[in-house]
């Protein structure tokens, strides 16, 4: 199994799903930015030293990225959202995105709709969908479930662990532990930027201390 | 139709740098001296000059970034805005230097005279404008809503962090911005710069035109700009046709502040949220 | 910003002085003149320079100063000085309440529109203005020559040792966080719409004042007094010389008047020089060349040094109580706070608790007044608050620290200690001990028990529950923005409902 991701003692092999817990400034999002590049600190992907490598050129090498808020690119059209992300040639361009947008039929059924207009569900799976056009090995996500329909969390989740299946490696950054870790296959808590319990899913899930660890004790 | 051409640079220069460049309209009085001189000098029609301005000023807009915006990103608004304001009275002062005392004149786009278009004598110049400025706001159009080029120019200015992170090489994007909107300056200077002349003092008098074009049809918003510069095109033409060219402009001038006065947050734009 | 050491002080007595004794005519002329641009950028500094405000109107409001003298001396002979500051104070006063509304680029939009104005009505207004030509032939009835640079270096040596004290104080702090925080100053109780109105109005009073002595000098009044160039001079000399020193007017002004006459030889070349110097001064020396001197001198450059948590929290007497019923907060369709009600009392204190997104900090902001509730009620002692700006709620008895540090050179520490300063009786802390190690957590909780002790009512979010359960009295859970459990620390913590929600389970709300 080839690790993805190595950082602050997170590790990550492809086709796993690892949850990365905590309370809200227990550091998931400033992880999650340094292993993009947007704050400094080592951190090696796919096998190599990344930490000097500016965001979009470890972006190039098979990030996908779905940020906290989703940050949709407002103005743009649906289609036009995940055109703008598509690095493939013009041809195989077209092609890919009419692929994403069969994937996610909430998507396809209105493809020239401003990304303003959409509603949070249909935001968050454009924000996805944009994060898988061009076939990422890894993909990280920063609370996607946050202020979701439960029908669209079950949908999500769903797809990950589908991705999952399919060898992407997932880290999914959420403080809804149980959502999280009714997918993953391991599970990190972090603590003021400590990583403070690491296992797997279940051991995880059963731990009665959990709902402190998550409150933040 | 110029003004069109103005706004334009000015507002792509606003979405990539995201800041407002007081030397906007300097550039333009730029590109109207660059093909004065480039027109004494050779005798061309401005016609084939125009690739040379847009060139030129296009290179000058990146360069006048680099100095006095893209390194002042991280400092609070008032250094931009003094530093641009520098920047103009730099490009004002030098060009006076330069040309000496008397206003230069550029040759027209394709000679003078009228042509005959279904019983209407109609001026070659005008014509040539219009077509001109349609072209290239249509290119411009094009450019944006229709390639990947422009696609991405548009997510950059909406996320910039943003789309980094979707792998878009943001630093490229906003160079080509500037270079654009320099260039679509200089285009503009070489067509005012025959009816008109170039002078210049006139860099002031282009950069408000722009900023009320922009402030009145929504912040940073490219259809916006286009019809707000439509917009104060044909207000001064109709005030200046009864009233004269004075209170053409104080009508404007009031136009504008009764609006800001009444929406603080601009034609278009969003509410503001409460000021402490 | 420093008190104006003895070098600047006897600079700026002698300069009139030795003018006055030893200089020729022309010479007097030119100190006088430098005098008048430095009154009318020392009025800049007010707006731009301590508000951060893009003003391109100053040079409009010298103009009408300018242009009052010369239409008012023949009839008020000197008192037409009065008449000057007057024609520029009233109408920068009439126009201040919309103007300083806006923000910051459609703010520098409208004093260039408005300056505009001046500027067609100037030249085009014949029978009051003269037109192109301009005014002449009042000098006779104003001061002139050795008596004028007298009063015209009087009255700038007033103004820049007033300037000087006024900002060496608090009021030098409060300007700079309606500059770079302008919240934290809202809830700290300072009136932003109040200062911009005063700072714009003394400026333009001052740049009328300026505007009649300049009118006095040349005898000559034309529209390129309210032209565009003489507002891009006032910016840059004061940019050049201190954009907040209270000698950075005077230094830019000495530059202006002095750089033309020592570059004679080169037309029009000493502008170019200046524009490019101020540049160089954005770029490299923000400080200007006022804070270069400074630095020579080996002045000591106060830099504000972080307060820590204080000892001592003395409170102001106030409101006992306070109260929130049904307080609502709807973004778009969503409601981020929804039916929340609880009370404070002086002397308890109150963890407020929840995951993410589920309304904590949105509930401070609309109890400090930086959001207005939807629906329901919030109360001081029955006085309802919840229809008041920020800063009256501030004045009412509420402090706020802030998540994260607002302007620069501030921590959390001195946030917080800040906030506390102000005396109000209610603190509320917005996640105090984020990012926070052992130590610092420990200081802070005794600092919020000492807060206690001292009669003061404390409402702490925050994510360490462990924290909060030893430091609070009464926890209040919220999840999507409503109550879901109230209470004692114990029992909220054993409240299935609180756990099922901070394990991401759906909750119902109570």
């Amino acid at each position: 199994m080839s690790v993805l991701l190595e950082a602050a003692g997170v590790t990550l092999a492809a086709g796993e799903i690892v949850a990365l817990l905590g309370s809200n400034g227990a550091g998931k999002t400033t992880f999650v930015e340094t292993v993009l590049g947007f704050r400094p600190g080592p951190v090696r992907l796919f096998g190599e030293e990344a930490g000097d490598l500016a965001v979009e050129a470890r972006v190039a090498r098979g990030i996908g990225y779905v940020p906290q808020g989703r940050r949709v690119f407002a103005g743009l059209t649906v289609r036009e959202n995940l055109e703008a992300a598509c690095a493939l040639p013009p041809a195989e361009r077209t092609a890919r995105v009419a692929e994403m947008l069969a994937l996610f039929p909430m998507l396809g059924e209105r493809p020239g709709a401003r990304a303003w207009l959409l509603s949070g569900g249909q935001q968050q799976m454009l924000a996805l969908a944009r994060a898988l056009v061009n076939r990422p090995r890894l993909l990280l996500l920063d609370e996607p479930t946050l202020g979701l329909a439960p029908v669209v969390v079950t949908d999500l989740l769903r797809r990950l662990s589908a991705m999952a299946g399919e060898g992407v490696g997932i880290l999914l950054a959420e403080q809804r532990a149980a959502l999280a870790l009714g997918i993953a296959h391991r599970g990190v808590v972090l603590r003021r930027g400590q990583v403070v319990r690491a296992g797997r899913a279940a051991e995880l899930a059963a731990d009665p201390a959990l709902a402190d660890l998550m409150a933040g004790a | 139709m110029a003004y069109a051409l103005i706004a334009l640079g000015f507002v792509l220069a606003l979405n990539a740098a995201g800041a407002v460049n007081f030397a906007h309209g300097d550039l333009v009085v730029l590109g109207g001296a660059l093909a004065a001189f480039a027109g004494a000098w050779t005798g061309l029609p401005s016609f084939l000059l125009l690739p040379l301005v847009a060139l030129g000023i296009g290179l000058a807009g990146i360069l006048a970034a680099r100095i006095a915006i893209l390194p002042l990103a991280a400092r609070p608004p008032e250094a931009t805005f003094v530093a641009t304001i520098a920047l103009a009275a730099i490009i004002e002062q030098g060009l006076t230097v330069a040309m000496g005392g008397a206003p230069r004149s550029v040759p027209p786009l394709a000679g003078s005279g009228t042509l005959d278009l279904a019983g209407l004598a109609i001026g070659r110049q005008p014509l040539a404008i219009v077509v001109l400025g349609a072209g290239l706001v249509a290119a411009v159009w094009y450019l944006l809503e229709r390639t990947q080029t422009g696609r991405r120019l548009r997510a950059v200015a909406a996320d910039r962090a943003m789309a980094r992170a979707v792998g878009i090489p943001v630093t490229r994007m906003v160079i080509l911005s500037l270079g654009l909107a320099g260039a679509l300056a200089g285009i503009a200077g070489v067509v005012l710069g025959h009816q008109f002349l170039v002078s210049p003092t006139q860099g002031a008098g282009h950069m408000l035109k722009a900023y009320i074009a922009v402030a009145l049809g929504g912040w940073g918003s490219v259809p916006g700009a286009l019809l707000g510069a439509l917009g104060i095109g044909l207000f001064e033409t109709f005030v200046a046709a009864s009233f004269g060219d004075a209170w053409a402009s104080a009508a404007l001038y009031v136009a504008v502040l009764a609006v800001l006065a009444l929406r603080p947050q601009g034609l278009f734009g969003e509410p503001v949220g409460r000021r402490a | 910003m420093a008190r104006l050491g003895p070098f600047w002080m006897i600079l700026l007595g002698l300069a009139p002085l030795v003018a006055l004794a030893v200089l020729p005519a022309f010479g007097q002329r030119m100190v006088t003149l430098v005098g008048v641009y430095a009154l009318m950028g020392l009025g800049y500094q007010l707006v731009f320079g301590q508000l951060g405000g893009l003003n391109l109107a100053q040079g409009a409001l010298f103009g009408l100063g300018a242009y009052a003298a010369a239409l008012a001396a023949p009839s008020l002979g000197p008192a037409a000085l009065l008449v000057s500051v007057l024609a520029a104070a009233v109408p920068a006063a009439l126009v201040a309440a919309p103007l300083l509304r806006l923000q910051s680029h459609y703010f520098a939009l409208a004093t260039l529109a408005l300056a505009s104005l001046v500027n067609l009505a100037a030249v085009h207004a014949e029978p009051w203005t003269g037109g192109a030509n301009g005014l002449a032939g009042f000098a006779s009835a104003l001061p002139r020559g050795p008596l004028l640079l007298a009063i015209v270096w009087f009255c700038l040596i007033a103004g820049v040792m007033t300037y000087a004290r006024v900002f060496a104080g608090p009021a030098g702090e409060a300007a700079r966080l309606l500059r770079e925080a302008p919240l934290v100053a809202a809830t700290l109780g300072i009136d932003g719409g109040l200062w911009r109105l005063v700072a714009f109005v003394a400026g333009g009073a001052l740049a009328g004042l300026a505007g009649g002595f300049s009118a006095a000098v040349s005898g000559v009044v034309s529209p390129e007094a309210t032209g565009f160039p003489i507002m891009v001079v006032c910016l840059t000399s004061v940019v050049l010389g201190g954009t907040r020193h209270p000698m950075g007017a005077v230094i830019g002004a000495t530059l202006a008047v002095c750089l033309p006459e020592l570059m004679r030889g080169l037309q029009g070349a000493w502008l170019l020089a200046y524009a490019v110097a101020t540049l160089a001064v954005v770029l490299w020396a923000p400080a200007g060349l006022a804070g270069l001197v400074d630095r020579v001198l080996d002045r000591p450059v106060p830099a504000p040094a972080p307060v820590g948590l204080p000892e001592t929290v003395p409170t102001l007497a106030g409101p006992q109580v306070l109260a929130l019923d049904g307080v609502t907060k709807r973004f778009g369709g969503v409601e981020a706070v929804a039916g929340v009600s609880f009370e404070v009392a002086r002397g308890e204190i109150v963890g407020l608790i929840g995951p993410n997104g589920s309304g904590k900090t949105t509930l401070l902001n609309v109890v400090c007044g930086l959001e207005r509730a939807d629906a329901g009620r919030i109360a001081l002692d029955g006085r309802r608050i919840d229809a008041l700006p920020a800063h009256r709620v501030a004045r009412a008895g509420i402090a706020r620290s802030f998540q994260a540090p607002m302007a620069p050179g501030d921590t959390k520490e001195s946030d917080i200690a800040r906030a506390v300063a102000t005396g109000a009786p209610f603190v509320l802390l917005d996640e105090p001990a984020a990012g926070a190690g052992e130590r610092e957590r420990a200081r802070l909780e005794a600092f919020v028990r000492r807060l206690r002790d001292a009669g003061r009512g404390v409402v702490v979010v925050d994510h360490d529950i462990e924290l909060l359960s030893r430091l609070c009295d009464r926890l209040v859970c919220l999840d999507r923005g409503a109550v879901i459990a109230s209470g004692t620390p114990d029992r909220v913590r054993a409240d299935p409902r609180v756990r099922a929600s901070f394990l991401g389970s759906p909750v119902e709300a109570s």
